[in-house]
Parts: structure tokens; C-alpha cells; sequence
């Protein structure tokens, strides 16, 4: 569910989360198909970002993050356990860029 | 080394609020929660007269750190749902998120993602109050902030001794406080009454063998902590993931797809959970 600015959002894209107003009442409701009139209104209502659906961005690259697990991890390189944990973190961070 | 004495940084701890550093929110706060015997409607009255204070908590109970299903709309309905412990402690969360992120960068991030990894673990292992175990995850490094702003320059140093010298900023605040984040965090947390499992939470996530009352939940928070370093998420004083105790691995016997399943759940709320504050 990545979250973007509103001058970044094209026709067709879902709201992952609905649009509040500042009491909190739902103006757009979640899963609303982005049209170019919601597109106006919503840049007319002083907001951000919004919350659209589909898979996070990444910022940085694949080998980017590797590198910083690594980093991470090389004071507890052969610790009890902590290879298990590197590695299912390792499996779930090169999932995010599947 | 350190030339500050203990009795006197616990003194100082527990009148942090005579500093001028202090937001008026949290005065105000420490104040209502300090009393011996609040009710849930004096604090619902309270959070209700301060729209700033009602809108933050309003998002927090509807954020993924909980995790309710529908829409929570009302002040009172949260209390009920969540009870007077875990609302004292939100709402010590939410007055002190700006001073997390002032007192170093990223340390609000690392705050959410533990509350939302130790209730999903909390959930997994069966604990009875996850929510609790949430705030705990949530209010686990708040020794950070009340140090910072009661010693900022040997805060910062202590800070920059653990970045030059690669050790853990635990161990930095030994050499400049003759004290932990965690020992200061968890003698606020007893003036503050919270219960004693949320004191031993906070008194030992870096050491969870020790906690006597509630070696579950501290375990849960404990491994909170370094899933959310594993991961990358936000900054906790350094950039390194410690090594995880091994008693309270074993305790928690976390099969690899709980692990797998926890790091999904960050992935999917840290972006919308930063909206927060």
C-alpha cells in the first residue's frame, strides 16, 4: 500500500485508505476508483499524500538493501540463532522486489 | 567516566516535569495519570477537552498498532475498548512522539514498528491483553527521550560514543549515565503507575531473563525490538541489530513463518502508521 503524493495520482488507481477530512469524516471511501474529477477535488482539499492500493515502493534498490542487512547483521555474525533470523529476513526483503 | 550519580538522575527523572522542556501536553497528562485512582471517565473527559489530544488518539486506536476491526469514532468508545492501562499509555505515546523524533531521528518509527510487531507476536503466543503488550512495544525506549531532556549534551554524547565506537547505545548511556534507557523509562513508568508487567517490560527488554512478572510479554518486546532492526525500520540510537536472548527465543519458539508473518504485517502498516502523529 504505498503512499503518494496527490499530484502523483493517475486515473485508475484504488484508495487503500479512505480520504478524512480534519474531524474526521470520510470524505472518498476506501477502494474508490481514482477518476481525473476526484483527482480536482482531492488536490482542492489541501491534503498530501494519499493511500493507494498495490504493492510498496521501494526506494532503495535490491542490492542496496541487501548490503544494509549485512551491515546490520556483522556483530552477530555466528551468534546463537541469529542466522536463522538473517536469513528469513533476507527471504522477506528479496520478496520485495519479486 | 560518568560522574552522575544515580539517586540524583532518579530524582531528576521523576520531576521531569519542573523542566521547562517539557510540552504542556505531557504536564498536564503526568498530572491526570499520576492520581492513585483515576477512572476511565475522568481520562475520556480529559482526552475529550483537547481536540489536538482526541484526533491523535482517534488515529492511533484505528492505526494498525491495534489493529480493531471498523472504525472507532468516539473517545469513550476507545476507553472501553482498550481499557484505563493501555490508555494511559497511548496517551503517553502520542504526547511524546515529537520529542522521540527530536531526541533522535527515526526513534518514532522504531517506536510504532515495535508496537505493531509485538502485538502480532503478543497475538501468536496467546497473551491475554495484546494491547497491553502493544504499549509496552510502543513505550519501551521512552528512557531515550526522558534522558535527552533532561541531559541533552550527554545524551548526545552517549550517542556519539555509540556511533564512533560501534557499540549499542545501551551500553553508551552506562558509560555517561551510570544508567540505562531502560532503568529510566522504567522508574517513570512506576510513578506513573502503570502495572508491573509494563515496568518490567520497559526495565528489561534488553535483558528479558531478568523479568520476574511478566518474562513473556518482555520477552515479546525484546524480540519486537530486533525483528524491527532486522528489518531496517527507523533508527534506535544505532544501526546494528543486537544479538537476540537466547532464553527468550526459547521461550517464544517463533517458527519461521510467525517470524515471516510478523515482518509482513510491518511492511504492510509502517508506511500508514508514520501518518500518526
Amino acid at each position: 500500500m504505498p503512499k503518494i503524493p496527490v499530484s502523483n495520482l493517475v486515473p485508475g488507481m484504488k484508495l487503500a485508505k479512505p480520504i478524512t477530512a480534519k474531524n474526521g469524516m470520510v470524505m472518498l471511501g476506501e477502494g474508490t476508483e481514482i477518476t481525473d474529477k476526484w483527482i480536482e477535488r482531492i488536490a482542492d482539499m489541501d491534503i498530501a499524500n494519499v493511500f493507494v492500493e498495490g504493492p510498496p515502493i521501494q526506494t532503495i534498490t535490491r542490492e542496496e538493501a541487501l548490503d544494509s542487512l549485512n551491515e546490520r547483521f556483522a556483530q552477530v555474525e555466528g551468534k546463537p540463532y541469529m542466522s536463522v533470523i538473517k536469513k528469513i529476513v533476507k527471504v522477506h526483503i528479496e520478496g520485495l522486489y519479486e | 567516566m560518568s560522574n552522575i550519580d544515580p539517586k540524583v538522575l532518579r530524582y531528576k527523572v521523576e520531576n521531569i516535569n519542573t523542566l521547562p522542556t517539557v510540552p504542556g501536553v505531557l504536564k498536564r497528562l503526568s498530572a491526570v495519570i499520576e492520581k492513585p485512582r483515576i477512572t476511565l471517565v475522568e481520562i475520556s473527559a480529559f482526552i475529550s477537552n483537547d481536540p489536538a489530544l482526541t484526533t491523535k488518539v482517534l488515529k492511533m486506536v484505528n492505526s494498525a498498532i491495534y489493529g480493531f476491526p471498523g472504525r472507532i469514532a468516539s473517545v469513550s468508545h476507545a476507553t472501553m475498548l482498550l481499557g484505563l492501562n493501555v490508555i494511559k499509555g497511548l496517551l503517553l505515546g502520542v504526547s511524546v512522539f515529537e520529542l522521540m523524533q527530536k531526541t533522535m531521528n527515526g526513534l518514532y518509527e522504531h517506536s510504532l514498528g515495535c508496537a505493531i510487531a509485538s502485538r502480532i507476536i503478543a497475538q501468536k503466543k496467546g497473551v491475554k491483553e495484546p494491547e497491553e503488550v502493544s504499549v509496552a512495544g510502543l513505550l519501551h525506549d521512552i528512557g531515550k527521550v526522558i534522558l535527552a531532556l533532561e541531559y541533552p549534551k550527554e545524551y548526545q554524547a552517549a550517542m556519539n560514543e555509540a556511533q564512533e565506537k560501534s557499540i549499542s547505545i545501551f551500553d553508551a548511556e552506562k558509560n555517561q549515565f551510570n544508567a540505562t534507557h531502560a532503568n529510566v523509562g522504567s522508574w517513570l513508568a512506576e510513578k506513573w503507575r502503570f502495572p508491573r508487567n509494563l515496568i518490567d517490560v520497559i526495565e528489561y527488554h534488553h535483558r528479558p531473563a531478568l523479568s520476574k512478572n511478566a518474562p513473556l510479554e518482555t520477552a515479546v518486546v525484546h524480540m519486537a525490538d530486533l525483528l524491527v532492526r532486522a528489518r531496517g525500520f527507523g533508527f534506535a540510537g544505532e544501526n546494528f541489530v543486537p544479538e537476540v536472548n537466547t532464553i527468550a527465543y526459547e521461550l517464544l519458539k517463533l517458527s519461521e513463518s510467525d517470524i515471516k508473518d510478523v515482518l509482513r504485517e510491518l511492511e504492510d502498516n509502517m508506511e500508514s502508521a508514520e501518518d500518526i502523529s
